[in-house]
């Protein structure tokens, strides 16, 4: 087991990325979708599209840091 | 960088080109004291934090120290920054009592910036986020002013509100109420310094290892002749990501700033 560890700290981070992934493009394709419609709201949605990224991102961040630690 | 580029020194390229650090945590760490005085070492990046906050200061004793009424170009970028911090994010997150949070805003903007940027400062080439302790100790500021500004505005029933939610079903009120226990006084500062420290440790680490590896290749031409070559696309997607990790550690700061601010409003306006 120990000379594979490398290897399933690098699946974990992949498995930790792909969750994020999805709803960071969620995230960032729902702002737009709402910049795009109403253009004089995009500072609002733009704020709230940073903010629902860095909540959604720190799972994948937790993912790579485990990588590390593992 | 000066780390890989000593190990890679002692990598004969003639033989192997891959040449790596023996561990990467070296890449962070700088134990050998420069000076000490007294019992406490004066490692690089303990004077770097030191520069960083000179720099900050510099910058707003320098930008206001006369205030005119038509500010020059350094000047007019100083108060974009500061009105940018008071009004967008103290005031327009908090709301109006929001500017009396600013200050603590600004600096800590300000010096997470001034750090963040030092990864792509020549000569320096070191984030002073990507230590832990640094960023750690930011959010556990953080985690202090919103507890004791909840705790001044609402008293005790701050706790309350967040371990006893009277907006919930009464069936499904302890859970939301350790539920949010939880992410609230456990979880929100060890993210919060988590989300700056992974992003700076991944920019520091893709930079060193695409500059490092592209300059390895070309410094090894008289070993392995014009195999060189594969180092350009190395060290150009290098230079991409030199100007990808700007916008990350300006983003970055923004984000711990912005976040900042949320959590403290919160506190001020519960159940909102």
């Amino acid at each position: 087991m120990e000379e594979i560890k490398g290897a399933i700290a690098l699946i974990g981070y992949g498995l930790a990325a792909i969750g994020p992934g999805i709803g960071i493009g969620i995230v960032v394709g729902n702002a737009i979708q709402a910049m795009a419609r109403q253009p004089e709201a995009a500072t609002v949605a733009r704020t709230t599209m940073f903010l629902g990224i860095a909540f959604t991102e720190a799972l994948a961040l937790i993912g790579f840091v485990l990588f590390f630690i593992a | 960088m000066d780390v890989l580029i000593l190990a890679s020194e002692e990598c004969d390229t003639a033989k192997e080109i891959i040449c790596a650090p023996t561990n990467v945590i070296e890449l962070f760490e700088f134990k050998h004291a420069l000076f000490s005085i007294g019992p406490l070492d004066f490692t690089r990046t303990v004077i770097l934090i030191f520069l960083a906050m000179f720099i900050v200061l510099a910058l707003l004793f320098f930008a206001f120290r006369k205030p005119k009424i038509v500010p020059g170009k350094f000047g007019v970028v100083m108060e974009s920054l500061v009105s940018f911090v008071r009004e967008d994010v103290a005031k327009g997150t908090i709301g109006p009592e929001g500017s009396k949070y600013a200050p603590y805003l600004l600096a800590m903007f300000l010096f997470i910036l001034v750090g963040n940027l030092f990864e792509l400062t020549p000569f320096i080439n070191f984030p002073l986020t990507s230590r832990m302790a640094i960023p750690l100790m930011l959010s556990l500021f953080t985690w202090l002013i919103f507890v004791f500004v909840g705790f001044s505005h609402g008293g005790l029933h701050y706790l309350t509100g967040i371990i006893w939610p009277k907006s919930v079903p009464i069936g499904l009120r302890w859970l939301v109420g350790l539920i949010e226990f939880v992410s609230t006084f456990i979880l929100r500062p060890i993210t919060l310094a988590v989300r700056l420290f992974a992003n700076l440790v991944a920019g520091h680490l893709m930079l060193t290892l695409l500059l490092a590896s592209g300059w390895l290749f070309f410094a090894s031409v008289g070993d392995i002749g014009v195999r060189a070559a594969i180092g350009l696309p190395w060290f150009l997607f290098g230079l991409l990501i030199f100007v990808f990790e700007f916008v990350v550690a300006v983003l970055q700061a923004y984000i711990f700033t912005l976040l900042t601010a949320v959590y403290i409003q919160t506190s001020v306006h519960p159940e909102h």
